[in-house]
């Protein structure tokens, strides 16, 4: 018999809905995990040599709170050429990867007294971090075709007192992005409510273009140089206006005093390595998904609107779904199921040769 | 939008000091527990492998397979509690993330968790994360920082949940011995109360001191939550390495906010705490017996300057009484470091009610500890002098 004080403990537990959300994989390692939003790739040898190299220097100790300086001020710099920003080193903290940075800022981040407006299809990952210690939600309507939030949904939820969005773009589950006039829209509205907003913009790396977002009143949040072959080293970040850090900072303190050497010198090597290899990693994903795409659509699935070339959602009517999801499941493929995020006639696939044959066995179904 | 109230913690205080004391060339360093060893060899050699061979590896957010079945073996070892790698064991971010899971996990809003003080302060900052409060029970000098099991059980009341024991304790350097850690689980299973037992420096206990563990107590397993991790142990403060074990249900919980705080830890981290808990253990040896050496080099130091401190019988700390001084710890702190540039954490940053308190470690070489109570012997013949013109401050 357990003690009774473990039975109420379990019962306060098991209705916190958000902290029993899912836990989807961060990146796909085999060739029938197709769960994640992206495949690993392969590794740089001198990524290997550089982070070797600083373990055998005696980086083995703690290193600073918000990360080794080199890391910050690389990330800063890989962010401003990626949106215009201008953050400086101090501007960053490094994570131990994206679920350390959506747990920072969603727990830390001020909400003032209103609800925190949350994405009706968001990464569970997002609901999780908000179940740690419970806080106060209102969900924002998003469209059919790519699964973002509609700004009059924004408006409404400002108006209606939250003063805290949580926007993924490029959108985990589609990979869709809001456009520079859809992200200025917001920060305007941003401006005029005096409110913030966290951007998961850590699938901004596999879209083509630039992937706008604001930095005024704003969190970008993110995994440290996806594609780099170091996702499961697990290093991410929080870029924030530096009068927002003191909390984020204090609270990494309290949770993991820093983030591991070895997760943070690889990917400092990872991103002096980045502007030279990413671009032909994304190309190569862009035409591996173009191909996935064609043979969906071809075959009669209807695809979301992306944009992200790491993942592939498919929209199915529930019993497509459910034999689907029984013919993956008997060939031994794991996928993610949009019933996680909020999506519940969606599927996504991870962009990959194998993915061909999970279409196959989703379009017959 | 920060949080708009916050007070500077103690935690912000020690590294606006660490950062001062990095400004000085030749600072010896007795703030941190970080020991001065960086990680052993075969555990950098295993990293470098696990980079080549399994950098795409994925986890679960509980850890690798082998790592828990590692733990779980080490568990079995040095506390005698058995634990089921598949469902009682969790990796996380070092100690630090055990401890902030653990009170997540049995701490609520309004939750009380009976604390002896002092106390390792996160803690503290992680009580009021999850909205409960700590209830203090005074611990002594002169008693080595005892926690007097009737002191304890004197301060639980209805709304308490848990008891935080941190044996080999942090900063008090003290050990609760095998009777005490009997009547202490008593206390908690008489209430019903978790207990949370924070085991980091078990590795570490000196003069015929012995570690007991929290768990092995009668009745207790079921409701203790136990942190250990790879930090003090094998000099890897760097590669956030630790764990928790405890009773199936509880773990459960406690996986499931690990997955929403981090979710899974560092793949290559994991591997080389794989060969860490798997490899030699001779360096561990080596670093305890070290610490024989070198915790008596400060010892001795602070008999000849005729400062107070309860006996460390474990842990790599020593919480020294200044009061005597008429200084307070910061402003004892403060003049060390700036006229010495010895590093020693003031009393206040562990709480309020410690002011006359100092912290130090006994992690760096032999030599630069003697060099370093040098310093610190003459700027306590500074400080007697100014007690003696009345000006001390
Ligand atoms: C008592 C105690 N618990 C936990 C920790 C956290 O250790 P780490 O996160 O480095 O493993 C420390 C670090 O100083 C400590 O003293």
């Amino acid at each position: 018999m357990p003690p009774d004080s473990v039975a109420a403990l379990l019962q306060r537990h098991r209705v916190n809905e958000n902290l029993n959300a899912a836990v989807i994989p961060a990146a796909a390692r085999n060739t029938l995990d197709l769960a994640a939003d992206a495949v690993v790739g392969p590794l740089d040898e001198r990524i290997i040599e550089a982070t070797g190299a600083a373990l055998d220097a005696g980086h083995t100790h703690y290193e600073p709170v918000p990360g080794i300086d080199g890391l910050r001020a690389t990330l800063a710099q890989h962010l401003n050429e990626a949106t215009g920003a201008q953050y400086e080193a101090a501007n960053l903290l490094v994570t131990a990867g994206m679920q350390e940075s959506r747990f920072l800022t969603l727990q830390l981040i001020d909400a003032g007294d209103g609800a925190i407006a949350l994405p009706e299809v968001v990464h569970p990952g997002a609901r999780k971090a908000l179940g740690a210690r419970p806080r106060e939600t209102v969900s924002l309507v998003v469209d059919a075709e790519r699964r973002l939030p509609r700004l009059a949904a924004i408006r409404a939820a400002l108006e209606g007192g939250s003063r805290l969005l949580y926007i993924e773009s490029p959108s985990r589950l589609s990979g869709a992005t809001l456009d520079g006039d859809e992200m200025a829209a917001i920060a305007a509205l941003l401006a005029d409510h005096d409110a913030g907003a966290i951007i998961d913009r850590g699938l901004a790396p596999w879209a083509s273009g630039s992937v706008a977002a604001p930095t005024a009143r704003v969190a970008l949040i993110g995994e440290a140089f996806p594609g780099a072959g170091i996702d499961s080293w697990l290093a991410g970040y929080i870029a924030v206006p530096q009068d927002w850090l003191p909390p984020i900072q204090s609270q990494k303190q309290i949770m993991a005093i820093c983030t591991a050497t070895p997760a943070q010198f690889g990917a400092l090597e990872a991103g002096s390595l980045y502007a030279e290899e990413q671009p032909a990693r994304l190309a190569h994903m862009q035409a591996l998904r173009a191909g996935l795409q064609q043979r969906a659509r071809a075959a009669g699935l209807d695809v979301l609107a992306g944009g992200a070339a790491g993942l592939l959602a498919l929209r199915l009517s529930p019993s497509q779904k459910s034999e689907g999801l029984a013919r993956l499941a008997a060939a031994g493929y794991q996928v993610a199921d949009g019933s996680d995020f909020g999506a519940p006639d969606v599927l996504r696939l991870t962009v990959c040769d194998a993915a061909r044959a999970a279409l196959d066995l989703l379009a017959d179904a | 939008m920060p949080e708009r109230e916050r007070k500077k913690s103690g935690t912000n205080l020690l590294y606006s000091m660490m950062a001062e004391a990095a400004s000085y060339d030749d600072a010896v360093i007795l703030g941190r527990g970080d020991p001065d060893f960086d990680t052993p060899e075969h555990i950098i050699a295993a990293a470098k492998e696990a980079m080549v061979q399994h950098h795409s590896d994925t986890a679960p957010p509980e850890g690798l397979p082998a790592l828990r079945e590692a733990i779980a073996a080490r568990v079995e070892r040095v506390s005698g509690v058995a634990y089921d790698p598949a469902t009682e064991v969790v990796v996380t971010n070092g100690g630090q993330e055990a401890l902030f899971l653990m009170v997540l996990t049995l701490i609520g809003p309004g939750d009380e968790m009976v604390v002896p003080e002092p106390n390792y302060n996160t803690y503290l900052d992680s009580t009021r994360f999850a909205g409960g409060r700590q209830i203090e029970v005074d611990t002594f000098p002169h008693q080595n920082f005892r926690a007097d099991p009737a002191d304890v059980r004197r301060a639980v009341n209805e709304r308490t949940k848990a008891l935080l024991l941190v044996s080999p304790n942090n900063p008090a350097a003290s050990v609760i011995s095998p009777q005490d850690m009997r009547d202490l689980a008593q206390i908690a299973c008489d209430h019903d109360l978790f207990i949370i037992s924070d085991e980091i420096y078990d590795l570490f206990v000196y003069d015929d001191v012995v570690h007991t563990s929290a768990a092995a107590m009668p009745g207790a397993r079921e409701r203790t939550l136990t942190l250990n991790a790879l930090s003090k142990a094998y000099s890897m403060t760097g590669w956030r390495v630790g764990w928790v074990t405890g009773p199936a249900p509880l773990m459960e919980r406690l996986r499931e906010l690990k997955a929403a705080i981090t979710g899974a830890t560092s793949i290559i981290s994991q591997y080389a705490g794989i060969a860490a808990l798997t490899g030699p253990q001779e360096p561990v040896q080596m670093f305890a017996d070290t610490y024989v050496r070198r915790r008596r080099v400060v010892l001795d130091a602070l008999d000849e300057m005729g400062i107070e401190y309860g006996v460390p019988e474990g842990g790599q700390f020593i919480f020294a009484d200044i009061g005597f001084t008429g200084l307070d710890s910061m402003q004892f702190a403060q003049r060390v470091l700036s006229e010495q540039h010895v590093l020693v954490y003031p009393g206040s940053a562990f709480s309020e009610a410690r002011k006359q308190y100092i912290r130090m470690t006994f992690l760096q070489p032999e030599g630069t500890l003697r060099e370093g109570m040098e310093r610190m012997k003459f700027a306590m013949e500074g400080i007697r002098a100014d007690i003696g013109n009345g000006s001390a401050r």
